[in-house]
């Protein structure tokens, strides 16, 4: 089974194409420059072109065509509302689908519009959710129920497509970390082992290097939390 | 059924509850004293539900209501709570959607079946009941079915774990929100004879015998005594310092909590 197209076991992500949406927000921008960092051709799928499965397709197979072969997808676009402490029942219909139906499609077209580039050589996704989700948390109700139906749907496309050698894993960042920004003991949880949520570029990012290189060639439908040591189960 | 009637004067409204787990959830509430709203899409499933019910001497009423429409919930609860004068105990069952398919080609239409169903549906009910269960304080009780592929996913069925993982993380939060009021919310995730489950084993004999190998009480569970009886006690008193959970009612088989 191979793991990658271009790959070397030494996990080196060197001269890969891999695509990031939410790169104009500070943690996918972060690990957008981690990843460029690590030597990987980097391209920024723009939130607006992820809105349909025509479009999310158009947008990837416009990637491969430029710069060769798509390896790796890392998925961190999120629309900022989802972040807005709100009580339930001040909900309303619009701000559900904005944050519950619209991340849970958007991941559903990356991940289509991945598969469909990377079926026939393989591949890795690094798909970016919250400890938020995991721990649940008051006045943020729709987003975690967005982050880990976005996990779970991760998990599902590792058990179908690991036979095509398309790995899917989630990186789960903690609540400080940008555009969150609340402080994990504001949710109930234990604020991080480590000092703090970490840098997206220098403490994430080296994280979803590894995710997308083959040193992890047998990891998928995991969730690493990286978060700094704040949500510790299992 | 149990005889200790330790729901007397509460009442409560299950979604689905013209079938399966719904039907078993229904009829252990009423059995334990609840009023029991039999909330069916159809009329013509939730009536016997309700007949069945009154027959055994309890209490229940059926609601035609499609719980993926925000009218008919919201007129759901108002002809409840008016019929009986309040709303303690909210359990959203109803399901549609569960069709084999390949991630790569879910369309939309099987997708908008299981997000309305689980997830917008469970946001409707929450929100909806939300006053009458804040009035209830520690007798109110929102509970959510989910199942083990929302936390491990199910390969054959990709869309129905990531909906089933957001009522398990609406489930948390909402605990977490609603616990200075004595509300409690949790999840079950169960295993049970249903008519989906009849109908899968009829066209696959082998999967029965699979199921129940990888059961460590070797039974499929019954909807009433295995499943209802979970409802009823974290909507009674005994379950009233139970929050934020998900209970996995399948005999033994995924144990991954």
């Amino acid at each position: 089974m191979s793991t990658s197209n271009t790959g070397s076991l030494d996990g080196s992500i060197a001269g890969r194409v891999v695509v990031v949406t939410g790169a104009d927000q500070p943690l996918g921008q972060g690990l957008a420059a981690g990843i460029g960092a690590a030597g990987a051709v980097v391209v920024a799928v723009p939130t607006d072109a992820l809105g349909t499965r025509p479009d999310a397709e158009v947008a990837f197979a416009a990637v491969a065509a430029e710069h060769g072969p798509i390896a790796g997808v890392v998925h961190a676009a999120i629309d900022p509302v989802a972040f807005e402490r709100v009580p339930m029942q001040d909900v309303d219909d619009a701000r559900w689908d904005a944050v519950w139906e619209q991340t849970l499609r958007r991941t559903l077209f990356v991940l289509q519009a991945g598969h469909t580039q990377m079926h026939a050589a393989g591949g890795a996704f690094v798909v970016v959710t919250s400890v938020v989700g995991m721990a649940g948390a008051a006045e943020l109700a729709p987003f975690a129920a967005a982050s880990e139906g976005v996990r779970v749907l991760a998990k599902a496309a590792a058990r179908q497509w690991g036979p095509a050698g398309i790995r899917v894993n989630c990186l789960a960042a903690a609540p400080e970390q940008v555009p969150i920004g609340v402080p994990s003991s504001d949710l109930a949880l234990s604020p991080p082992a480590l000092g703090g949520p970490g840098d997206p570029e220098a403490d994430l990012a080296p994280v979803a290097v590894w995710l997308l290189g083959d040193g992890a060639h047998f990891c998928t439908g995991s969730t690493l939390s990286i978060d700094g040591g704040v949500w510790m189960a299992p | 059924m149990s005889g200790d009637r330790r729901l007397e004067g509460r009442t409560a409204i299950v979604t689905g509850a013209g079938q399966g787990v719904g039907r078993g959830i229904a009829l252990a509430l009423a059995a334990d004293g609840a009023n029991v709203v039999v909330a069916a899409r159809r009329a013509a499933t939730g009536e016997p539900v309700a007949d069945e019910i009154r027959a055994r001497g309890d209490i229940a009423v059926c609601i035609e209501t499609d719980c993926t429409v925000r009218a008919d919930m919201e007129a759901c609860v108002a002809a409840t709570v008016d019929r009986f004068g309040g709303l303690e105990i909210m359990v959203h069952n109803a399901f549609k959607g569960g069709r084999a398919h390949r991630l790569e080609d879910l369309d939309l239409d099987l997708w908008d079946e299981n997000s309305r169903t689980a997830a917008w549906a469970s946001y409707y009910s929450a929100q909806i009941a939300y006053p009458h269960l804040a009035a209830a304080g520690d007798r109110g009780r929102l509970i959510l079915i989910t199942s083990p592929a929302g936390v491990e996913a199910s390969v054959g069925i990709p869309a129905y774990g990531p909906v089933k993982a957001a009522q398990r993380a609406l489930a948390k939060s909402l605990a977490r929100e609603w616990g200075p009021l004595g509300v409690t919310v949790n999840c079950i995730a169960p295993v049970a004879e249903t008519p989906a489950l009849a109908y899968a084993f009829d066209e696959r004999p082998e999967l029965k015998e699979r199921v129940e190998l990888r059961t460590a009480l070797r039974r499929i569970g019954d909807a009433e005594r295995d499943i209802g009886s979970v409802a009823v006690f974290l909507a009674s008193d005994g379950g009233s310092y139970v929050t934020g959970q998900t209970v996995v009612c399948d005999g033994g088989s995924f144990m991954g909590l």
